[in-house]
């Protein structure tokens, strides 16, 4: 390998690669607190969630707005107030996918992963008007 | 498991810094009041069972192949659970 290629590959990681803290870490994965969020490659909107100790185990995820329009994630007070959260676009949400075989892919809009944007500390959170939402809505998938 | 009776409007104090309180009974449900630290994440035990299912099933390994989206959505698609 070259001494070029390395330092390509350094700074793509400084611009795409985010560091994302999860102090009580997934639900069922409560002792996993480090992340680290990277854009799947030509799978947009699609990012890679990755656990920073092994990454190899990654969760899919998407940030919501790209794909669902009309998705008005309400998060309790408590959350607000945890995640430092002093104005709505220090809030970056990012639900879980599910690929299931035969190709479907469901994303989970009941509890999805919040982090802030300055702090990137974030936390799984289960929404306000969680009854609204499904936990394995069917993304629509080109055919 | 510890089992107490309480009366509407009584109160468990756990640790401290967690306090339950009876707040109404209705024949087969009881609205609970749970007044708890920020760093103490509290869930129905249903709704957390099921996201860590979900989170337990979506677990996968990177470098697969991935969908692609459809485009141009109907924004009136309902995301309600089925």
């Amino acid at each position: 390998m070259n001494s070029e290629l390395l330092i390509d590959e350094a700074e793509t990681e400084s611009a795409e690669h985010t560091a994302i803290r999860l102090p009580f870490g997934l639900l069922g994965f409560e002792k996993i607190k480090r992340y680290v969020l990277i854009p799947a490659p030509e799978a947009a909107p699609f990012s890679w969630l990755q656990m920073a100790g092994d990454p190899s185990l990654a969760f899919l995820v998407i940030a919501p707005e790209e794909v669902l329009p009309n998705y008005f994630p309400e998060i309790s007070q408590d959350d607000v107030n945890y995640l430092d959260l002093s104005n709505p676009d220090d809030a970056a949400i990012l639900n879980i996918v599910t690929l299931h075989p035969g190709g479907q892919a469901t994303v989970n809009l009941k509890g999805p992963i919040v982090y802030n944007r300055n702090t990137l500390v974030g936390k799984q959170v289960v929404l306000v008007n969680a009854a609204d939402y499904a936990l394995k809505y069917s993304l629509p998938l080109a055919t | 498991m510890l089992i107490l009776s309480r009366k509407t409007n009584e109160s468990i104090v756990i640790d401290g810094r967690i306090v339950v309180k009876i707040v109404r009974v209705e024949g087969e449900v009881v609205k609970i009041g749970i007044e708890a630290p920020s760093d103490v994440p509290v869930h129905r035990q249903e709704v957390y069972d099921e996201i860590q299912r979900a989170n337990k099933e979506a677990l996968t390994r990177t470098g697969q192949p991935l969908p692609k989206l459809r485009q141009n959505q109907n924004p009136a698609e309902a995301l309600q659970p089925n």
